[in-house]
Parts: C-alpha cells; structure tokens; sequence
C-alpha cells in the first residue's frame, strides 16, 4: 500500500514536471526577441501602402509581401551612415530565407543613374526602388536617413532600426532569424 | 526651472568638429563654406537658382550624439543663435520649403534638401546620433548657441543647458 502511494506520488510528479516544461517550452517559443542595440519597437499599424518603379522599371506595390516578413530601407547615396550601411545589408540578405524576409530597399528623390552607380559599386546584389520625388519617404516619415523597418507578414510596421546598423553582425542576425521564424 | 548648465569651457576644441560634450550628450559641429554647399547640392542635380540661394548662407553640419542613459529631446525651438548678444533667426525648414514652392522647385530637390537638415524635433535614444545642417544667415562674426534639451520619456527630466560661444560660418578659400 505504502509502495502503491509512492508510484501515484512519482506519476503525479513526473505528470506535473511534463505539464510546467511544456509552459515554459511555449513561454520561450512566443516571447519577444530581445532588442539588439538601435532596433525599437515601433508598433504603428498597418504599413501605409505605395507602389513604385525599381531601377529597371518593374513596378512595385508593398501589398504583395503579404506573408513575409519585410525588411522597409529609406537611403540616399549622399548620406555617409547610407554609404557603410548598404553592403551589410547586403551581407543580410544573402543568409537570410528569401521567402520569408522580403528586402524593399527605396532611393529617397536621386537619378537612377546615381542610384545604379552607387549600388554597382556598393552592394551589386541589391536593387532598388526609387521615390523620385521623395513623397513616398516623406509620407513614411523616417527618423533620418537611413532608416529601417521592420513589417511584419500581416502588413504590420512592428520595429524601427535607428541610424545606420552593421547587419551582418550576430546580434542583428540573431533578432531577425528569431522574428522571421516565428 | 533650469538644471546643470554647461558653458563654453566645456570641452570645446579648436579643431573640427568644433565638440561639446557633456555627461549625456555630445554636440558636434562642422561649418561649411559656402563653395563646399554649392558643389554638394550642384553635384546633386540642383537648379542654379536654388544653388544661389543656398550659397548665400551659413551651413552648419551638427551631429548630436545621446551618450547617457536617458532620452534627450531635440528641439530647434529651444535653440538660441546671436550675435555680439543680438539673437539671429535661423529658417525654420516650413520656410525653405515655402520658398522651394513658390519658385517652383521640382519636388525632388525640395525632398533631397529637407533631408539634409537636422530635425526640427527629435527624440534621442541612449546610443542614438543623428544630425543635419543648421542653416543661419552669413555673418562673418562668431555666434553663440544657447540650446537647451528636455530628457526623459516624457521630457520629465533633467533639462541640459548648452551654451557654446565659438561657432563661425566657413567663408570660400580666397
């Protein structure tokens, strides 16, 4: 009998156990990914729609990344943090998974053919679209230049970079691998 | 009520930038001639009317860096400029854009120039820089910057007060 309440004891414990594992399992799997240095929430709404032209003229609408998430960059080619930023974003998207982290990269109001330089030079595998007469970026209202955000694949604006950020280094790799596998 | 007040003695240095730091901030300031903007904005497709405009004034590239622990609160309003103790009016950039429209400016110029201005307001996170050009009209004496920053997340805090009393507009090489 005694050897009887014991089994029921460990059963309820082992029981227990599983049960609080599975919680914390679950707490881990929906928490927030930790913030690296000059990324904040910037929970805004919906993402204001635009359509634009990319450098070889292929239209544009934000609508269709529905589903992913989308990686929103305002640059110029004057701008020095712009000029040392471009080729981590670069390095970025080369290790990420295309099909979940779109880049839309937007020219703020410069010549496509300064913008086709730059980026030839810069970041070869990136493309661009081109605000030609920057309403586009000032509808957005960036902080500066550069400015990043993050949407996420319901078309929600749900994180703001600040300055110029080194994409390609762990902590940033980290946050973004954690956001698009969620 | 005003909090720590830092003057000039601060950490200003003779050498561009021209540098203010303080505990929370530091402020760095790069005159620029008048050449200089021109060949910048002309580079950058702007009309020759514009240009001239421009050439005419006093470009000051500022970079504001929040190195403490707490927000600081840009606001160009807060910002005092005078001359010989006679305050100078620096454009706000709703008056530079008023002035783009009604010369009819293309859009594009009026954008790329409205994002080469420091913010008219900001909010600075710990680590945050961010700047632009300040634009005064020429003189060619030195000017003195009296600014002030709320700080906290409400603008609850500490207020910073700056002045600083060596700031110049560039003038061309001769």
């Amino acid at each position: 009998m005694k050897y009887r309440h014991r089994l029921v004891s460990v059963q309820s414990f082992m029981l227990l156990s599983t049960l609080l594992m599975l919680l914390l399992l679950d707490s881990v799997a929906a928490r927030e990914p930790e913030l690296p240095f000059g990324i904040r929430e910037y929970s805004i709404g919906q993402a204001p729609n635009f359509e634009l032209e990319d450098i070889d003229g292929a239209e544009f609408n934000l609508k269709s990344t529905r589903g992913r998430w989308v990686f929103l960059h305002f640059w110029a080619s004057w701008c020095g943090p712009c000029r040392k930023e471009m080729p981590t974003i670069e390095a970025l998207s080369k290790t990420l998974d295309a099909d979940k982290l779109h880049f839309v990269l937007v020219n703020v109001a410069e010549e496509e053919d300064t913008i086709f330089k730059f980026l030839g030079i810069v970041a070869p595998n990136l493309t661009s679209l081109m605000d030609t007469d920057g309403q586009i970026t000032e509808m957005w209202s960036p902080r500066g230049l550069p400015t990043t955000f993050l949407i996420d694949p319901e078309g929600r604006v749900r994180y703001q970079a600040v300055g110029g950020r080194e994409w390609d280094q762990a902590a940033y790799l980290q946050f973004i691998r954690l956001l698009i596998s969620q | 009520m005003l909090g720590m007040i830092f003057s000039v003695a601060l950490a200003a240095q003779a050498s561009l930038p021209l540098t203010v730091v303080n505990e929370q901030l530091t402020i760095e300031f790069t005159p620029r001639a008048p050449e200089q903007m021109g060949s910048f904005y002309e580079a950058r497709g702007f009309p020759k009317a514009m240009r001239d405009i421009l050439k005419k004034q006093c470009f000051i590239t500022v970079g504001i860096t929040n190195t403490g622990r707490q927000k600081i609160w840009l606001n160009l309003d807060n910002w005092q400029f005078s001359v010989n103790g006679k305050v100078i009016e620096r454009q706000h950039r709703d008056q530079w854009q008023q002035r783009w429209q009604a010369m009819d400016i293309p859009l594009r110029y009026q954008s790329t120039f409205r994002w080469t201005l420091i913010p008219e307001t900001l909010d600075y996170l710990p680590g945050e820089r961010e700047g632009g050009n300040l634009i005064l009209p020429f003189t060619s004496e030195k000017i003195s910057l009296d600014a002030r920053f709320a700080t906290g997340e409400n603008e609850e805090g500490e207020p910073i007060h700056i002045r600083y009393d060596q700031l110049y507009c560039a003038e061309d090489a001769p």
